[in-house]
Formats: structure tokens, C-alpha cells, sequence
């Protein structure tokens, strides 16, 4: 960290021609969820408590300054959340960097940064293998953006087709899980880019946990038509292993086997710039189905275990599908989502759409429509969700 | 006999005249590649890299879209474009390398890839903001020449030579004088207009020690509705660009 101040000093010292810029948005939101009181993981929302109306007022501030060399960036987030539930109203106020981050161009081709950076990658929507540390890619809670990994790194970019950059992860970002896992860890990447194929490698090593390793490709067809991938090979810190046999307890495998996990997509774009995705992903951590129906089963009776280390997917296939406007419409945007898990047969409709009021105003709605009952995975904790905002730029 | 001699010295001046002619035509006919070259300077090819800020503003029938406004850096086959404006979209990016494509967003959990499918605004393409090298992306032929605006042109075919080409067909006017494109007409392949393009160059850029005229504006028609797209170049400047601005990792 001392050394990229003392060259961004020097940096700043030779450079007078800075850039500076900000941004910023105002959301307001609330949404509205019917928790399933036969849940068998949270019944009548003792264990999870989970708000049933949520109202939600947040700032987010792009802040920017650069020069020919060094480029200094921010994302901050303030937010209060009134919570409601049968039990009672609570609230929430924080304020955080989600990003941030000091780039110094060092020399030609060499660029040395620190700061908070979501290391995420591949073109997967459901699900991101790849990436060690965000394999759920937003999807559990999609109002929230991804925080950043806090890290320094030195990325080396000989040209317009490869990079390669190196990673030290001093600890997970604002609001991290602990123990932290990926504290004091290091990851490499290596990414290349020919005429119509991109794809990366990866590898991370936590001190404490075995390497993961990933990959992730893209292959543009045609104009409308694309194929990706992605890859990872994990061991995660604990798992709650489930026996096929329900008599037997659940098992804390600490740190867990080693997993799979792979995701196959094409992404078909039409005239309209409308596009439709299919994925389908396999997640070698989740159950098979005899393993998730004694899940459920056992947890009738050891209540917060299953709910406390619940795996990252309960089963190990899932179709994913997403048909979506062109997002370069200046109008209005909205998005369908279909997801079924191909273990325990359940699935889930999603649907997202937003509108442009006034050029610096925006109504969105976010529906959620599980199919599924208590003992499957879609419809294990609550019926439906709905949200509603608007979001304004200033 | 000497009359002879002196028809066979009349018959080898005749040849040579002949020659001379011939060979200072084929010498003073244009090489289309060599004028799709130089017409690509002024659209920003051939550069070692270009940054320009572009105001678009595009028109469907009677509706007036909201206008843009973008900051593009490019240089050969690459091109990163950040919006400036309308405010609600400011920060989004649309990064090319060859024929990958990504959009990011400050907000997203990771860079999106999208398709050329998926224009920027109204008529403009990808391609049309990027800069331009029709000599390296088609082959060109050389038809007539013709007057646009009382001004003489250069009237080239181009096919696309490769997928990366953001157009497969495209007849391209050239100003004799200037060796400038301007006028364009985009078809399919199957040979089908598909949208018209008019180009005005009232911005002047230095490179290697030259005044080279710069593009300053495109309007773009669409040849089945009435559309149109207006593209404003300012702020011009020619300078080298990092690759590692056209580094997916380090967009943040």
C-alpha cells in the first residue's frame, strides 16, 4: 500500500491534467413477501425471521478522478431498512464502500491497484463457478449489489488479447460472513481474447482451504448467437452433509470435499435486440435427490441446523432460462426469469421490468413466484415476493 | 528506300506516344485499397488511438429519442464507450475487442456480454462509433466516379472480408479532393439497403506532423422507416491508449 502511494504520488506530481466526475442514485423500495408458515426449514418464521414487509431508502454515489496515470474511483452506499414480521419492526441503517479502488499505471503494460473490487467473471447469469468468491452472483438477494473483495493487485496487460494479473485478498468485503475464509488469501488469472472466442483461468488459495480453480469461455457464433462456459473446482469451508438416510444426523464436513461445479449456456439474440438464455448448470455441493428429501426430512426435528449451514443450492441441476429486452433501450427495460431445480422438480418465475417516468426518474418492480412446496427447494421458505420502486438519478 | 526508313521512324513515334498514353493511365488510375486507406484517417483508422466525446441524438417518425452522450476511445479493432449522458445511464460502458463484446453497468455484478444486435442508439451501430477501418474489414472495387454535392467522388464497393465487419455490403462515396468518405449506403447480403449514411468533417486532428480533416458528423438514415440517427464528434484527440483500458478486469 505504501509503495502505490509513493508512485501515485510521483504519478500526481508529473500529471496536472485530472478528470474528475460523480454520479449518483436514490432508490427508494419496498417490498412485500409471504413467508410460508408450513415451512418445514422456518415454520411460521420462528427460526429466520424473515421481514414480511421491508421498506428501504438508499443512496449510491459513483465518485472519479483520473489522470493519464492514476485512477482513483468510489462506490458508496447508505441505506435505511425498516423491517417488519409477526414478531415485531426493526431498522437498519449503514453506510459502505462497496467499491473503491487507487490504479497506478506503473509502466507500459503494468498496472498496480488496491483497493475493494468484486472479482467476478464468465458469462453466466444463474450461477458463477468461477469465480471463487461469487458463485451466487446476486442472485439470493438481487435488490443488493455485490460488495467487493478487499485486495491489492498487479495486472499485467501486454495487449489488446491476453492479461494476467495477481491478486493478494487481505479479507472479504464490508459485511463479510466469518470467519473469513478468503483473509489473507492469493488468486491469479489469466484471460485471453481472440476474434470471436474469449475465455480466463483461475486459481485461488485460502490459507486455510484447498485451491479452487477456474475457468470460464465464451464463443460468438454469429451476430445472434453465443456459447459460454464456466468452470470451478472448490473445497468450501463447511458443508452440512445430508446421509440418504434420514435416521442418520446431518454431518458438518468442515472443510467440505472437493466439488464440481459446471455451467453450460447459449445466448440467442433476435433483430429486436431482444436476447433468451439457457443455462444449465451442475453443482457438484448440492444433494442428489435422496439426499435433499432426507434434508427435509430430518430437519422436522433439528430446527436451525439445516437453515444455518444451508447449502448453496440444495440440488445439483438446474435449467436456468432468462428472456430479456435490449438493454441499450433508452425506455425501459424488463427481464423473465425461469428457474428449475432438476433434483426435487421445483421451480421458480421471476419477473423484473422497469420504465422511465422523466429522464432522471424510473418506476421498477421485482415478482418472485416460487412453485414449490415446503420440501423443495423454490418454495421451501416463502410463496411470493413482490417490489416496488422507484430510482432516481441526481 | 528512304521513304521507307522514314515510316518505320513515324510507326516506332506513334508506339511510343501509345505507350506513354497507356502507361500514364494506368499510372494515374486510383488504387481503391489506397483510397479507402486514406479516407479511414479521417474516421479515426489507421490512428494509434482516438478519444472522442459523440452526442447522438436519434428521431423514429415524429419521436425525438432522449440524446446521448458518449466518451469513446479506440484504437485498431478495439473500442471501450462510456455514456455521459442521459444521467440515469452515466458510467455504463460497452467494451469491443474484435468480435467480443461486454456491457458493464456500476451496479452489476459482472460484465454482461451482448451482441452487435444489441445497437447503441436508433441507427448507430457499434461500429459506427468506433473508429473506422473499412481497409482493413472489406475489400473494396472501384466503380465510376460521381458528383455528390457538385463535389467529385471516388464510388467503391465494399464487401466485408470478414464476421468482424459491422456491415456486409457497403457502397462508399469518396471526395476526389479531399479523399474523404462522404456517403455511404449499407446493405445485407443478400444485398438488401439497409441504412444511408452522410458524413461532414469540420474537426482537423495533427498526426505526424499533418492537418488531417476529422470527421464532425454523421447522420444516419434508415432505409425502410423513417429514422434517422445524428452523430456529433467533438473533443478529438489522437493519443495512444493502454491496452489495459480494453481489460475486462480493470473496468471497475
Amino acid at each position: 500500500m505504501l509503495v502505490l502511494c509513493a508512485v501515485a504520488s510521483t504519478a500526481y506530481a508529473e500529471e496536472a491534467d485530472w478528470r474528475t466526475s460523480w454520479d449518483g442514485t436514490l432508490y427508494g423500495y419496498a417490498n412485500s413477501m409471504v413467508v410460508r408458515d408450513d415451512s418445514v426449514l422456518n415454520p411460521y418464521n420462528q427460526i429466520a425471521r424473515l421481514p414480511q414487509r421491508s421498506d428501504v431508502a438508499e443512496i449510491r454515489m459513483n465518485l472519479k478522478a483520473e489522470s493519464e496515470t492514476v485512477r482513483v474511483t468510489a462506490r458508496g452506499i447508505g441505506s435505511t431498512r425498516e423491517m417488519r414480521n409477526a414478531f415485531g419492526q426493526r431498522s437498519h441503517t449503514e453506510g459502505y464502500l462497496s467499491l473503491w479502488q487507487v490504479r497506478v499505471r506503473a509502466a507500459e503494460g503494468w498496472n498496480v491497484a488496491a483497493g475493494r473490487d468484486v472479482l467476478n467473471w464468465g458469462a453466466g447469469q444463474f450461477r458463477s463457478p468461477s469465480s471463487p468468491f461469487y458463485f451466487d452472483n446476486g442472485r439470493t438477494d438481487p435488490m443488493r449489489e455485490l460488495v467487493g473483495m478487499d485486495v491489492a493487485k498487479v495486472s499485467w496487460t501486454p495487449d489488446m488479447r491476453s492479461s494476467a494479473t495477481l491478486v493478494r485478498v487481505v479479507r472479504s468485503g464490508y459485511g463479510a460472513a466469518q470467519p473469513d475464509a478468503w483473509r489473507d488469501s492469493w488468486l491469479a488469472k489469466f484471460d485471453t481474447r481472440g476474434e470471436e472466442i474469449a475465455w480466463g483461468m483461475v486459481a485461488a488459495k485460502a490459507p486455510h482451504l484447498g485451491a479452487f480453480y477456474g475457468a470460464h469461455g465464451q464463443y460468438t457464433m454469429s451476430d445472434e448467437l453465443m456459447l459460454y462456459g464456466e468452470f470451478g473446482s472448490s473445497v468450501l469451508p463447511v458443508v452440512l452433509g445430508s446421509p440418504e438416510d434420514a435416521a442418520q444426523p446431518y454431518q458438518i464436513q468442515s472443510p467440505s470435499p472437493r466439488g464440481n461445479a459446471t455451467l453450460a449456456g447459449s445466448s440467442y439474440t433476435f433483430e429486436s435486440g431482444q436476447s433468451l438464455m439457457l443455462e444449465y448448470l451442475h453443482d457438484g455441493h448440492g444433494y442428489t435427490k435422496a439426499q435433499e428429501v432426507a434434508y427435509f426430512e430430518r430437519a422436522t426435528t433439528q430446527f436451525g441446523l439445516p437453515l444455518g449451514l444451508m447449502p448453496r443450492l440444495l440440488g445439483r441441476d438446474y435449467f436456468h432460462a432468462v428472456w430479456q429486452a435490449n438493454m441499450m433501450s433508452e425506455t425501459g427495460y424488463w427481464r423473465l426469469m425461469y428457474t428449475r431445480n432438476l433434483t426435487d422438480s421445483g421451480s421458480e418465475f421471476a419477473a423484473y421490468g422497469e420504465t422511465t417516468l422523466h429522464p432522471r426518474l424510473s418506476i421498477y418492480a421485482l415478482a418472485v413466484l416460487p412453485q414449490g412446496g415446503a420440501r423443495q427447494e423454490a418454495g421451501a421458505l416463502f410463496t411470493r415476493s413482490f417490489t416496488l420502486g422507484l430510482k432516481s438519478s441526481i | 528506300m528512304l521513304w521507307v526508313m522514314f515510316k518505320e521512324r513515324v510507326m516506332r513515334a506513334i508506339a511510343s506516344l501509345l505507350i506513354f498514353a497507356v502507361s500514364g493511365a494506368v499510372m494515374a488510375a486510383p488504387d481503391a485499397h489506397s483510397i479507402l486507406k486514406d479516407s479511414d484517417q479521417a474516421r479515426g483508422g489507421g490512428l494509434p488511438g482516438i478519444v472522442w466525446e459523440i452526442k447522438l441524438q436519434s428521431r423514429d417518425g415524429e419521436r425525438n429519442d432522449e440524446p446521448q452522450r458518449i466518451l469513446v476511445k479506440a484504437v485498431d479493432d478495439s473500442s471501450i464507450a462510456e455514456t455521459q449522458e442521459p444521467v440515469r445511464f452515466k458510467g455504463s460502458k460497452i467494451l469491443q475487442v474484435e468480435r467480443n463484446m461486454w456491457m458493464t453497468r456500476p451496479g452489476l455484478s459482472k460484465p454482461i456480454p451482448i451482441s452487435p444486435r444489441q445497437r447503441m442508439s436508433g441507427q448507430a451501430s457499434n461500429g459506427d462509433i468506433a473508429a473506422t477501418n473499412y481497409a482493413g474489414d472489406y475489400d473494396a472495387q472501384l466503380g465510376a466516379t460521381e458528383n455528390v454535392d457538385s463535389d467529385p467522388c471516388y464510388v467503391l464497393d465494399l464487401s466485408a472480408k470478414h464476421k468482424r465487419a459491422t456491415y456486409d455490403k457497403i457502397r462508399y462515396w469518396v471526395s476526389v479532393k479531399r479523399v474523404v468518405g462522404i456517403k455511404a449506403e449499407f446493405y445485407s447480403v443478400s444485398g438488401k439497403l439497409l441504412k444511408t449514411a452522410r458524413f461532414e468533417y469540420g474537426n482537423t486532428i495533427e498526426h505526424d506532423g499533418k492537418h488531417i480533416p476529422f470527421i464532425s458528423r454523421m447522420i444516419i438514415r434508415d432505409a425502410l422507416i423513417d429514422a434517422e440517427t445524428v452523430m456529433e464528434f467533438g473533443t478529438v484527440k489522437v493519443k495512444k491508449i493502454a491496452a489495459s483500458e480494453f481489460d475486462l478486469g480493470q473496468m471497475q
